[in-house]
């Protein structure tokens, strides 16, 4: 009966499993997997505090917490804390939502956990923020000036864009499903930045890097201990088994 | 006093205490032998009978972490979501606490869905178990109320719209309704007033009833005796020269030894999930619920948390044109009724009232409230199963072959509802979900007509045992 | 029984089981108990705090919170300061000999247990029971006061007294000097409490 269910199920799975999943915006490009990897975390720290913290807070994270991707109290006092903040504070931004939410419709949204928040089902969270800091564009019907693929429509400014440049999309028109549509295909790049596009990328999957990390802090030393862990529950299992073996051996 | 036992001044002190201990407390030990090293459990347990003792480990792993949640936790609207992160943060080996309540909550109900197939599939609800059986509806019931007040607690935007949702299918009852959704939140909609009262409920007042329940539960089972797959009861066969089940065992030692075994593995998934894939692909741990609840903006895609999603596909079932297939089935089952059953007179003119009642009523409330009625219908029905079975045989093992497939189809039926309440809705998924939850009903509903049909095959006088 | 050998693999799997079980049982507990020990925001807020003491007159007093503590900057009049080896008889522990670790640090084991003889700086709390003793600098005789009363702070909920160096008078419930905090001078005008510099 087993074998029946398992049958069933699978060919449920096959028949349902094909549907669209659709919504706004372009399919995800994938996020560099780089939770383990200091040097880039700590860039990516950098980047967050310098371009990101103005006016996102991520009132959640300790800057103290910096220790654990390799960098000292010291480093973490010269080089990220800015203001009057502390090494034990929380990273909290100045801006005042009450402007914030005039200038650009929404207050800016905290970002401590927004790369496990952002997952769905066009990849994870890493993979959507990686996607959206690298798709805006120029678009001067937009109060800010910018809009983007991945995220149609954002109140956000493209705040890297002295990074990155100013690009704009190059649709071509193509038959999809029997009628004529517009395809993006590429960019032209409008002017240049100050890092070349595969340094950007670099950059981008350095500061994603960073907000995968920050949004589980944990994440690297939960695996470790899970190794662990599941080693000595497998040697329970081994004992409990020949446990139960001896005494269930003379049941008949 | 007289009543002492009295032990030789020459025992060892381990002995004159326990003699001491026993002299003033003889209920300790007599409920030990009374459950445990005396109670007799039929030999032949097999793999689906681990889920018992599963699900009472997870009742503890869950009433242990709550206790150290609670030490750090605020049931504040303004502080709740920073609480669970200052957990997840900055208390040592928060993190772990916290994932293990949030698998925990997942794991129960894999656990007891599958300690439910097992009652279904071996007739452990059956006479004289008709009582077990209830109190464990109760308690499925109970712990769907304290999963779903628990899931507010983190205060993020899907426990938020969540417990809008189903709080709302409250006010859906025709009259009390608007009024019971506001007593039930304390406020015009859900807010911190809420968030109080079900932190208060989930962390003492259901938990007590659980406790209760499930201490009636195994109290009513030790009282029958336990079931087995063979369904051949183990009291009715030879007796060994104690007086004691042949076919039986005593629980202790033999089943708590095979009961660790039980929880080792149990432990090795348990573990794999929280330190390798705590979210679960967003099945545990909601992505949607690492955003701050927002009362001015509801999120493009609600779905309530996996367990509840089989019946929450029924519930979206039940559209105005689903109505009709309901009436039409109504209509049918009082048309059998009046025209074909050997019922009295009385008993038939009852029946066509009440289902030319139903009908109009039907017609008049809206699709909204049948939908709460078929929600709430699909976990009521179970309480019922004992009197539905007309089943001249207990356990699957002797019923005719098919009937394994109609179990089989059963089963298969319950996750594609499961998956299609996850999903958002669609025309396809509405039809299919239709179908699955008249098929649902119909599984139960025609039992006592379906679970009499087929050549059924002779049941042994004693259970069949393969030794280890 | 039969005539089978002994069976020993249940005891040897169940003492095998019992230690595993042992063991995993003592590492699960550690996570949990461990969650008891202050958290991060608490050692966070445990760090040092800033005082401005520019606007402080002699002989007045002024109070900042430290770990949730109050500590008294107490600005002595040269009287005051002359007043205090005065009284060392009168005193259980004038030379702050007990418990240096803990309650004197090396730059606070002089007269006037501080580092400059005009402020003193002491966590406000009575080292009897932990109430925070109230002001009493006026000299002279008043109640639960002795007559030859220099000035110094008493403890309402016992009656333990202690002078302007913060020295515990003798016969006193209370057995210890008040605790002199890590502090320093990062200016003339600016004391920070919490922290200090290590020789």
């Amino acid at each position: 009966m087993k074998k029946l269910i398992l049958t069933l199920v699978a060919a449920f799975g096959v028949v349902l499993g094909a549907h669209a999943s659709g919504g706004e915006g372009i399919v995800w490009d994938k996020a560099p997997s780089n939770t383990n990897d200091l040097p880039a975390l700590q860039n990516g720290a950098k980047l967050f505090v310098n371009y990101c913290l103005n006016c996102h807070s991520a009132a959640f994270m300790r800057y103290n917490r910096l220790r654990d991707i390799g960098l000292t109290e010291q480093q973490i006092k010269d080089n990220l804390l800015f203001g009057d903040a502390k090494v034990g504070d929380t990273m909290k931004s100045v801006i005042d939502p009450k402007q914030a939410k005039e200038w650009f419709g929404a207050n800016p949204p905290d970002l401590t956990v927004i790369a496990r928040s952002r997952s769905g089902h066009g990849g994870t969270g890493a993979d959507y923020i990686y996607t959206y800091l690298r798709t805006y564009y120029r678009d001067n019907s937009k109060a800010t000036g910018w809009n983007n693929l991945a995220f149609p429509n954002v109140g956000m400014p493209h705040a890297l864009w002295e990074l990155q440049g100013q690009r704009e999309p190059v649709y071509e028109s193509r038959d999809v499903h029997g009628h004529q549509t517009q395809v993006f295909t590429g960019w032209k790049q409008v002017s240049p930045g100050t890092l070349t596009p595969l340094q950007y990328d670099q950059a981008v999957g350095d500061l994603v890097g960073y907000l995968q990390w920050m949004g589980e802090p944990e994440q690297n030393n939960r695996v470790r201990v899970g190794v662990w862990v599941l080693i000595f529950l497998g040697v329970l299992t081994v004992f409990t088994w020949r446990l139960n073996a001896a005494f269930w051996k003379n049941i008949h | 006093m007289a009543e002492f036992k009295e032990i030789s001044p020459n025992a060892s002190a381990t002995e004159k205490l326990v003699n001491w201990f026993d002299n003033r407390f003889p209920t300790a030990n007599k409920q030990y032998r009374e459950h445990m090293s005396e109670y007799y459990a039929p030999k032949n347990f097999n793999f689906w009978y681990f889920f018992g003792s599963l699900a009472m480990l997870v009742l503890v792993i869950q009433i242990v972490t709550g206790i150290f949640l609670v030490m750090h936790y605020k049931p504040d609207a303004a502080k709740a979501f920073e609480s669970v992160e200052y957990i997840m943060r900055d208390v040592p080996w928060g993190w772990l606490v916290r994932y293990m309540h949030s698998t925990g909550a997942s794991a129960f109900f894999v656990v007891v869905y599958l300690h439910m197939y097992r009652g279904l599939i071996y007739g452990s609800y059956r006479k004289p178990r008709e009582l077990v059986w209830i109190f464990g509806c109760a308690i499925f019931l109970v712990l769907m109320a304290e999963a779903f007040m628990g899931y507010l607690l983190p205060w993020g935007q899907m426990s938020y719209w969540g417990a809008q949702v189903i709080v709302n299918l409250f006010a859906a009852v025709p009259f009390v309704g608007p009024d019971l959704a506001l007593l039930i939140r304390g406020d015009y909609v859900v807010s911190d007033a809420t968030l109080n009262r079900f932190f208060s409920f989930h962390v003492i007042a259901v938990p007590l009833v659980l406790l209760g329940l499930v201490a009636a539960h195994i109290l009513a089972l030790h009282d029958v005796g336990s079931n087995n797959p063979d369904g051949v009861e183990i009291k009715a066969g030879p007796k060994d020269a104690n007086g004691n089940p042949v076919d039986g065992i005593p629980f202790h030692p033999f089943y708590t030894v095979h009961d660790m075994f039980g929880v080792a593995v149990f432990l090795m998934v348990f573990s794999a999930i929280i330190f390798f894939a705590p979210e679960f692909g967003g099945y545990f741990l909601e992505y949607n619920n690492f955003i701050p609840a927002d009362p001015l903006k509801t999120p493009a895609h609600i779905a309530p948390v996996w367990y509840f999603t089989p019946f929450y596909s029924m519930l979206r079932a039940i559209t105005s044109e689903m109505m009709y297939a309901l009436i039409a089935c109504v209509l049918l089952a009082a048309g059998f009724g009046v025209l074909k059953a050997r019922l009295t007179g009385l008993t038939k003119a009852v029946l066509a009232v009440a289902a030319v009642v139903a009908v109009v009523l039907m017609l008049s409330i809206d699709a909204k409230f049948w939908g709460v009625v078929v929600m709430g219908g699909a976990v009521i029905i179970l309480f019922f199963l004992p009197w539905l079975d007309n089943s001249p045989v207990k356990s699957i093992r002797y019923r005719p072959g098919w009937h394994k497939w109609v179990y089989g189809v059963f089963v298969v039926n319950f996750v594609v509802l499961a998956y299609l309440g996850v999903q958002p809705p669609s025309p396809i998924g509405e039809r299919v979900s239709q179908v699955g939850t008249l098929f649902y009903f119909g599984f139960f509903l025609l039992m006592p007509w379906w679970s009499r049909l087929g050549e059924f095959k002779p049941v042994p006088e004693r259970i069949t045992f393969a030794a280890h | 029984m039969s005539d089978t050998p002994v069976d020993t693999s249940k005891r040897t799997w169940l003492i095998a089981s019992g230690c595993a079980g042992a063991v995993g049982a003592g590492f699960t507990a550690v996570p949990f108990v461990s969650s008891f020990q202050p958290s991060e925001r608490a050692k966070a807020a445990g760090a040092p705090v800033e005082a401005d003491i520019s606007a402080l007159k002699p002989g007045e007093k002024m109070t900042v919170e430290w770990r949730g503590k109050p500590v008294w900057i107490v600005r002595r009049t040269p009287e005051q300061v002359a007043e205090l080896p005065k009284i060392d008889s009168l005193l259980a522990d004038p030379k702050s000999e007990r418990k240096p670790d803990e309650l004197t640090p090396a730059y606070a084991r002089n007269e006037g247990r501080s580092i400059k003889p005009e402020y003193l700086v002491v966590v406000g709390i009575c080292s009897h029971l932990g109430c925070s003793p109230s002001d009493k600098f006026q000299a002279g005789p008043q109640p639960s006061l002795p007559d030859n009363w220099q000035g110094g702070f008493l403890c309402p909920c016992h009656g333990s007294t202690f002078d302007l160096a913060g020295r515990v008078f003798k016969n006193k419930p209370a057995p210890d000097n008040l605790e002199v905090p890590p502090h320093m001078f990062v200016s003339d005008t600016r004391l920070l409490i919490g922290e200090d510099k290590k020789a």
